[in-house]
């Protein structure tokens, strides 16, 4: 048991009385006895403390001296206000940035998903590298296949995405994304209801009753919530099904759908191309793991079935797509798109705490300099080495505390940001929340940081004089310390210089995109979809109201022109798979030559004026090219190039070879050649394209407008003439070519503001670091200076001097920045597939930035030192 | 009162206070400038325990258990601060006289090692 301080008290008082009392027994006198005791005892205090001492714990011990020097810290930090705040904004900066990108990255690749034991659940994928096609998908027959030979998996679920029109649930009737899927699929997914039930195996096959699981979010965001909305009868194309429940909140993968349905409810599920076409794919699958399987064997198995498969039906798989079948975690499948671009985003982060550590370390270093003198006497006064450290670990503690609590604070608006950024690339950033591990992410980098600051600066050696420090009030700076200086700002200017050069890289290419020439008119051309209200084949209906609506549209006031097409530029991208192959006439292959690809396109009357697509040659579409009348087609530039070098390409006939075109080759007469666009890439590429009349197709589903004066006025007025001629025909996501390429080009646009932000803050860091390294260089350089000044310098060449240190610190660091990175990039480029090193005049760029930087950072410094008062400069020592 | 020439004095040697501090409590419990005073007298004057060395020892027994202080009131009626010995105090003192006469007896051995011999 502790005794209190009391108890030494007493025990040492009742010592000192034993003892006088006993000497005057002797026969002392009390006086003299009295102070013989105390002679005897020695020091009492000392006495005291080590009996005290016998009681604590070392640590204890430390921890108090820390608290005490942690007061003092703050109450010294607290007269140097504006340093303490430069400190601790800049570390709050990095920390901030850091703790935020860290739970992005924590929720969308590391928590698991609420499905039941989801690290059983997995995702297999077929994808034919060889022409292009990262998901092939599966056909009915191939599923078949597999789901009767696997073993390792033990129950498999599928899923197909199909649009219908939606009636009922209220509301105008509208298009909405379905899954399809049998009776198995929710059971894999481990999934629940929050309402009603999920679909099951009673509701697979061609005979159940259509029904239907509305989502999470459509039934939250577009029904608010509505509880009665289980047993409602809906309408959904030509089919009707029962809405059966709700499903719980989850990760929407394969696709983000209002509805989720059973096969019954979608005809072309029933027929006989999705049946048994092995070529037919639509569908993607997932799996539980069988008991004691693992992912490995799973993938194995799989793989060889698939192999199997590959070998029995050559037909179906041609060699050169080099077909192959991947299995993963779901959850690692659903976090692929996001995983490059987080971690990218993770490294910037850390760049940036980097950058705010070491202007850190530069500030504190140089205050330490300053405290020098303080220090000396502390060492004097018999501070011992830990003593001396413990006090500037107290302080850099308190900065890095307070840089933490702002960086937590300022980390939360930065997560709803960069998660909204993130959910580009994988829907589960939505659902990321700031959590307490933002907390311990800051809490951690503020100990590193605290403790790395503690041992930047050096101690007084206990060897070395201290009688300088002692005696002068004045600031010197060793060399050594000047090296560290500069090694700090140089650090900051090449990392910095990474992050400029990164930015600068992704800024080059939006702006490449933004500026690049489409071949389209993009301000005055509105797109519509205008999908066909049932799934199947337009027929003769559908196309009589392409027309009537074309004409219909082109009579309002402000519309130049109308026509109806099969694809939006960039926004329908992906959706009509790769290129089909066709030849054309007196077409000969070379040896080992495959026949070439064109994109299939189906275009009305009047388009390519409608769109601004000049006719190099012959005639556009009419309403006469229909069905019954000949074939005909409308060829790119690059076709009639490539296939007719000697340029009579119109009057000749193409033909698809694709079997999907049927089994005969239908020649089709060339009646016009077109300049070429890229409706697939922003960036224009040359692209083989082949166009086809909406009549001697069916389908179109896209109406394009073309306007005299404002576009967006013109929107309304359309979707009421086209309701006009068909009051439950959807008219969707109107928008003029210009909304639709900067849509598309959405996340190159938030990348570059990303970057760019991380880069600002980086220069802004850097600017602060090599600012204050030169302010604190001249400030203690007065004398010199003064000096200078006195032997006859002209100012103007101090002035040069200051600026020109700052320079070659911005140079030293761009230089080792620009090797440093170009090492990155090597090093990255082993890693992932697309490392891209940003280009002469972005790497010019950034380099300038920075100078200008260093040269403004460097000014006020430096004219400070050509103002210096040679007086007071010479005196002040 | 008769002092002690300075040279009659011997150091303590290191490690061995506790074992006295031990040995006198066995006559029965004291308190700090008894058991200083008891030293003293029992090694005839030889050995002195400076109070700064005494009462850290004291309260580091206390902490490991081998003594228990009371307070108490003195033969000279002045309150103070009774150390007594624990069990756990004895079990130690016997351990510590054993190593202590090991270390006699060998370096004995080493400082005279014709008599060690003959017995």
């Amino acid at each position: 048991m502790r005794p209190s301080q009391n108890d030494l008290d007493d025990e040492i008082r009742g010592h000192m009385a034993l003892s006088i009392k006993e000497r005057i027994e002797r026969g002392e006198d009390p006086e003299s006895a009295r102070l013989a005791a105390l002679k005897e005892f020695g020091n009492v205090t000392l006495t005291r403390d080590s009996m005290n001492a016998v009681w604590h714990h070392r640590w204890r011990e430390s921890v108090e001296a820390l608290g005490r020097d942690i007061r003092f810290a703050v109450r010294a930090l607290l007269r140097a206000k504006g340093l303490a705040a430069t400190v601790v904004v800049t570390l709050a900066l990095g920390i901030g940035a850091n703790a935020a990108i860290f739970s992005v990255v924590r929720g969308v690749l590391l928590r698991p998903l609420v499905n039941r034991d989801e690290d059983r659940l997995i995702y297999i994928r077929q994808s034919a590298p060889g022409v292009g096609a990262a998901n092939l998908n599966f056909s009915v027959p191939e599923i078949i296949d597999i789901k009767s030979r696997a073993t390792t998996v033990s129950a498999i679920g599928d899923f197909s995405t199909v649009d219908f029109a939606l009636i009922g649930l209220g509301g105008e009737p509208r298009m909405v994304k379905a899954g399809v899927v049998g009776g198995s699929f929710f059971d894999v997914m481990g999934l629940r209801p929050v309402l009603g039930r999920l679909l099951g195996p009673q509701d697979d096959g061609p005979n159940a009753e259509g029904a239907a699981v509305l989502t999470n979010r459509f039934w939250t965001t577009s029904l608010n919530s509505d509880p009665t909305v289980v047993g409602k009868r809906i309408r959904l194309g030509q089919r009707s099904a029962v809405v059966v429940g709700v499903l719980e909140p989850s990760v929407p993968y394969p696709a983000d759908t209002e509805i989720i349905a059973n096969v019954v409810s979608s005809p072309h599920h029933l027929g006989a191309t999705m049946v048994t076409s092995r070529t037919h794919r639509m569908t993607e699958l997932f799996a539980r793991l069988a008991p004691g399987a693992t992912v490995e064997d799973a993938r194995a198995e799989l793989t060889a079935i698939h192999a199997g498969i590959v070998r029995d039906h050559p037909e179906a798989y041609v060699p050169k797509a080099n077909t192959q079948l991947r299995v993963s975690k779901l959850r690692e499948q659903i976090a692929a798109p996001a995983r490059t671009i987080l971690l990218v985003l993770l490294a910037a982060a850390a760049v940036v705490f980097v950058i705010a550590c070491s202007n850190v370390a530069n500030l504190i270093l140089a205050r330490s300099v300053r405290r020098e003198g303080e220090l000396a006497v502390r060492a004097a006064l018999g501070a011992g080495q830990h003593a001396l450290r413990r006090t500037l670990l107290a302080e850099s503690l308190v900065l890095c505390g307070a840089g933490a609590a702002l960086g937590i604070l300022l980390a939360q608006p930065m997560v709803a940001l960069v998660a909204r950024y993130a959910a580009r690339f994988s829907v589960r950033a939505l659902e990321v929340r700031v959590d307490t591990s933002v907390l311990w992410v800051g809490v951690g980098l503020a100990m590193i940081a605290a403790v790395l600051l503690a041992y930047v600066p050096r101690l007084p050696s206990p060897c070395a004089p201290a009688g300088l420090g002692l005696a002068s009030g004045g600031v010197r700076i060793t060399p050594g310390t000047n090296r560290r200086l500069r090694i700090f700002a140089t650090t900051q200017i090449a990392f910095s210089f990474v992050l400029l050069a990164g930015a600068g890289m992704l800024l080059a290419t939006l702006v490449a995109l933004q500026s690049a020439r489409t071949g389209y008119d993009m301000r005055h051309v509105v797109a519509f979809d205008i999908p066909t209200p049932a799934t199947g084949v337009g027929g003769a209906k559908v196309l009589d109201f392409y027309q009537r609506a074309t004409e219909r549209v082109s009579t309002l006031p402000g519309v130049t022109g109308a026509a109806v097409g099969s694809f939006v530029p960039w926004r329908d991208a992906g959706t009509f798979g790769p290129g089909i192959q066709f030849t054309v006439d007196g077409y000969k292959l070379a040896d080992g030559e495959e026949n070439p690809r064109a994109r299939f396109r189906i275009a009305g009357p009047n388009f390519f004026s409608v769109l601004g697509v000049p006719l190099i040659a012959g005639r556009d579409f009419t309403n006469e090219d229909r069905e019954g009348t000949e074939l005909v087609s409308i060829v790119s530039q690059s076709v009639a190039q490539r296939l007719f070098p000697n340029g009579d390409a119109i009057n000749r006939h193409m033909w698809w070879v694709d079997p999907y075109f049927g089994p005969k080759p239908a020649p089709r007469r060339i009646v016009g050649v077109v300049a070429d666009v890229d409706d697939e890439q922003v960036l224009q590429r040359t692209a083989m394209t082949i166009y086809q009349p909406v009549r001697q197709i069916g389908l179109a589903g896209r109406l394009f407008v073309h306007t005299a004066g404002d576009p967006h006025s013109v929107m309304p007025e359309v979707a009421r003439v086209i309701h006009e001629l068909s009051s439950d025909q959807p008219v969707e996501r109107g928008a003029t070519l210009e909304d639709v390429r900067a849509e598309v080009l959405s996340p190159e646009r938030v990348n570059a503001f990303v970057f760019s932000g991380f880069a600002g803050i980086a220069l802004l860091i850097a600017v602060v670091g090599v600012a204050g390294v030169l302010a604190f260089s001249v400030s203690a350089r007065t004398r010199e200076f003064g000096v200078r000044l006195a032997v006859g310098a002209a100012p103007r060449h101090l002035l040069a001097r200051v600026l020109s240190e700052g320079i070659v610190i911005a140079a030293i660091g761009i230089a080792a920045g620009a090797a440093g990175g170009y090492a990155l990039a090597r090093m990255a480029a082993s890693v992932f597939d697309q490392v891209q090193l940003p280009g002469v005049l972005t790497v010019t760029v950034a380099a300038g930035v920075l100078i200008g930087a260093a040269v403004i950072a460097s000014l006020m410094p430096a004219t400070r030192a050509s103002r210096v008062d040679v007086l007071q400069a010479l005196r002040s020592e | 009162m008769a002092k002690q020439p300075e040279d009659r004095r011997l150091e303590l040697l290191q490690g061995t206070l506790d074992m006295l501090i031990l040995r006198t409590l066995q006559w029965g419990p004291q308190h700090g400038h008894g058991i200083g005073q008891a030293i003293r007298a029992q090694s005839d004057d030889l050995l002195k325990v400076e109070t700064g060395s005494l009462y850290p020892a004291l309260h580091r027994l206390v902490k490991r258990e081998w003594l228990k202080a009371e307070w108490g009131v003195s033969e000279a009626n002045q309150r103070a601060k009774f150390y007594r010995l624990t069990a756990a105090g004895k079990a130690q003192l016997s351990r510590e006289q054993d190593r202590w006469s090991q270390l006699v007896d060998a370096i004995g051995r080493v400082m005279n090692p014709a008599r060690a011999g003959k017995e």
